[in-house]
């Protein structure tokens, strides 16, 4: 999936809203596990909450609920999606 | 006959046995979906929790005798997926294609099918016969959704029992499932498949009605569908179900057919797995089968094949092969779940609910309130676990002293044979129970109540920023938290971890965690004599400890810390007997492993110390003890003693007090108190836990970080009294 210019950051998203993941830039193995777990370009995912002082995101995607260290957030590109 | 009585350690049947079949099953599915709760309702107290030969990965084995069949259980370890990322799945992986299973019961969770059916996929790939446990079929109906397991048993051509494990409905359905199958025969060995796709040999014999998926009856809990096995799953085949996209599948077909040729002029390659399966992997380049492929005669091609094929395909999506396929595989079943999930309005009820669970994952997730909360979870753990350890340790010591008097006066206290069986077998087998066992298992029942629940992940969550100041992603908390309780618990429990080096960097810090033993101590020497406040002074110059050997690791190992990717379950009620049956197997190791040696070591010490055998080992480490830490000499062979069980250190100076008439107090100074405790705290792991690092980790590093803690504690517990004798001499 193409990601579009007004792509932004995973860990920029606001608390509550919807995102469509466009883009995952992460090691080999990260990306494999993300992808497991069904985080795969084209999901549409739920961002909930942030931890404080940069620490990792919550999300939704497919029904499950999944942690993601900071430096991971930072590196999935998405586009909003419909609230 | 013998073989499967209960309370017998688990063997694994013979296969035949008094006539009646031995059935192999093992569990698999993802983590957190229920599949301990199955396998502790299936097997009871029957469990066995062991490694897997030569690896450190939990094999928890079971068994039970059911309408005249045995059945042997495997709890294979919670995975998502079936390629080679993790040891666990590895294991999985071979275990489900070898001649030690007859069957898989694919454990799902109702409530989040996408995920759940990707692992299904690829165990259906494995060619193996699988009856899907589809649990938690409440809460799905509490979301306000219905699954129709007809249409689903039709597309997956699987047979599909809805369970709610919990409450043990449908556990036993999925074992007469099973039974059906064996008695249809569906068990025998199947060749396997040149050409990829599933063709069960046995179901050549069977026609197929066109309308299978429609008229299969229901599949009611209490009923089994008489009819066979095969008319009512194997669907014809399954090769739309297992397919891929036009581009990918192209090439899988491909490499298949090559692999094929290659096996039908060379003979066999030495992988257990079917033949599409070996394809699918080469593409994704599986650690385990490119090898073993490239060293056949002209496997080289293969790869060669392989290589190109996966680059063409990169190339195409301008993704990565495992995002590929995987999204492939979550496309189809995203269409698939979507035609067998009915989605209804909420009800008021169940709206209730729903925001209930939001709001509890909200409030624990919250950047302020969730640390509050954080906090009064720990406080109330501790509080607890020290409340009912204090009852019933004092209740034991009572006990244990009101005999010893008892005894003495019998047989009076000097006789040989009292001191050895009473003092040293009798005193440690209290000693072990007492000092220990009564705070590790309300410790443990509280951790099994928060991993049951939901909420360890959570505090993972919330301390990631934190742990990576130590070098290791949040997950690491969890066995750190375990090690408060009991080092030895939390170092087998840095498996979690995903790479070798962070479970390595968790080892080195879980054994650096005061465990219940360590506290032991400290709380009865410097609580005691010189208050809480020089407690929390120790404490904090531990976790001072643990930060900075946290970050030296993190700079002297190779490679870098790795981003946390954790599944946060929905909170749920935990459920009583999972978390008194885990407690119980992670007590039981202990109470078998432990006990005896600690009673035979309790005989030993009581044998050496009336003939003062080790005295002479005081001598030698006074340099250490007398001249830089400014102990008294005969607390050398305490620390020796020690390292058996931290709370000996204690014990040991309490026995010599008394044998003198007097107390703790009177015989070291209070800068000695701290010193002593300074160096119990961090000198050594225990015995117990080298030998279970060493297991985790190999003996070089158990050794290197015993060899590290003793340095620390020597500088800081000796830098405190030299300091304290600078300040004196001021």
């Amino acid at each position: 999936m193409e990601c579009e210019e007004k792509s932004i950051l995973l860990s920029d998203v606001a608390n509550g809203k919807r995102v469509k993941v466009c883009k995952v830039n992460a090691g080999v193995e990260a990306k494999r596990r993300l992808a497991n777990l069904g985080l795969v370009p084209g999901v549409e995912i739920c961002k909930k909450q942030s931890a404080p002082l940069h620490g990792p995101v919550e999300i939704e995607v497919r029904g499950s609920i999944l942690a993601l260290g900071r430096g991971i957030a930072i590196n999935i590109h998405v586009v909003p999606g419909r609230d | 006959m013998a073989c499967c009585d209960a309370g017998k350690k688990s063997k694994p049947c013979d296969a035949q046995l008094d006539g009646v079949h031995a059935i192999n099953v093992a569990l698999a599915g993802n983590a957190n979906v229920g599949k301990s709760v199955i396998f502790t309702q299936l097997t009871g107290v029957s469990q066995t929790i062991g490694n897997w030969p030569g690896k450190t990965v939990e094999k928890k084995e079971g068994y039970l005798t059911f309408k005249g069949y045995k059945f042997n259980i495997v709890d294979l370890p919670g995975i998502y997926s079936l390629s080679t990322y993790s040891l666990e799945e590895i294991v999985s992986r071979q275990y489900i294609v070898s001649d030690d299973v007859d069957v898989i019961i694919n454990v799902i969770d109702a409530s989040n099918l996408e995920r759940n059916l990707f692992f299904t996929i690829q165990l259906l790939g494995l060619e193996i016969p699988v009856v899907l446990a589809v649990n938690q079929m409440d809460i799905l109906r509490k979301r306000g959704m219905e699954l129709d397991l007809e249409k689903l048993e039709a597309a997956l051509g699987v047979p599909a029992i809805p369970v709610v494990a919990v409450h043990g409905r449908g556990v036993h359905e999925l074992l007469e499932e099973v039974i059906q199958m064996e008695r249809d025969g569906t068990f025998q060995r199947h060749k396997i498949s040149t050409d990829g796709f599933l063709h069960h040999d046995q179901a050549e014999a069977v026609v197929i009605s066109s309308g299978c998926a429609e008229d299969t009856t229901s599949t009611t809990v209490a009923t089994v569908d008489p009819r066979p096995l095969k008319e009512r799953y194997i669907s014809p085949d399954r090769s739309d179900l297992l397919s891929y996209g036009k581009e990918v599948e192209r090439r899988v077909a491909n490499l298949t057919e090559t692999i094929s040729r290659l096996i039908a002029t060379n003979g066999t390659i030495a992988l257990p797995y079917p033949v599409r399966f070996i394809a699918e992997k080469l593409l994704e380049d599986d650690q385990e089968i490119v090898p073993v492929v490239k060293a056949v005669k002209e496997g080289g091609a293969i790869i060669e094949q392989a290589t190109v094929a996966r680059a063409e395909l990169e190339e195409l999506h301008g993704e990565d092969i495992s995002t590929i396929i995987s999204a492939e595989i979550y496309t189809k079943i995203h269409g698939l779940v979507s035609g067998v999930l009915k989605i209804k309005p909420l009800g008021k009820q169940q709206r209730k609910r729903a925001s209930l669970v939001d709001a509890l994952d909200h409030l624990t997730t919250h950047s302020f309130w969730g640390y509050v909360i954080l906090g009064l979870i720990l406080y109330g753990t501790y509080t607890f676990t020290f409340t009912i350890g204090d009852l019933l340790g004092g209740w034991l010591d009572g006990f244990y002293k009101t005999w010893s008097e008892a005894v003495y006066g019998l047989y009076g206290d000097a006789n040989p044979v009292v001191l050895i069986l009473w003092n040293g077998a009798m005193g440690g087998f209290i000693g072990a129970l007492g000092g220990v066992l009564v705070y590790v298992v309300p410790f443990f029942v509280m951790i099994e109540i928060l991993q049951d629940s939901g909420y360890l992940p959570r505090a993972a969550f919330m301390l990631d920023r934190f742990m990576h100041v130590l070098g290791v992603h949040g997950k690491a908390i969890i066995p750190m938290i375990l090690g408060f309780g009991c080092n030895v618990p939390a170092c087998a429990g840095c498996r979690i971890m995903e790479t070798y080096r962070e479970k390595k960097i968790a080892i080195a810090l879980s054994s650096l965690i005061p465990c219940a033993a360590v506290l032991v101590v400290v709380m009865g020497l410097v609580g005691r004599y010189l208050g809480a406040g020089w407690v929390a002074f120790l404490f904090a110059i531990n976790f001072g400890v643990v930060i900075g050997v946290g970050r030296l690791l993190n700079k002297v190992m190779p490679g870098q810390c790795t981003e946390l990717i954790m599944e946060m379950h929905e909170y749920r009620k935990p459920n009583t007997a999972v978390i008194l049956k885990q407690t119980w197997a992670r007590t039981k190791e202990f109470v078998f492993k432990s006990v005896p040696i600690i009673v035979a070591i309790g005989v030993a010490m009581e044998v050496m110390l009336m003939y003062r055998l080790l005295d002479p080992l005081n001598i030698v480490l006074s340099p250490v003890t007398v001249a830089w830490l400014g102990l008294p000499l005969v607390t050398g062979i305490f620390l020796i003693y020690g390292i058996l069980r931290k709370e000996l250190t204690l014990v040991l100076l309490e026995v010599l007090a008394a044998s003198m008439g007097l107390t703790i107090g009177d015989i070291l100074t209070p800068l000695q108190m701290l010193v002593f405790c300074m160096v119990t705290m961090l000198y050594v792991p225990c015995f117990t836990t080298i030998i279970v690092m060493a297991r985790e980790a190999g003996w070089r590093y158990a050794m290197k970080i015993a060899g590290l803690k003793i340095g620390i504690a020597l500088a800081i517990a000796g830098a405190l009294h030299w300091i304290a004798v600078w300040v004196m001499l001021l």
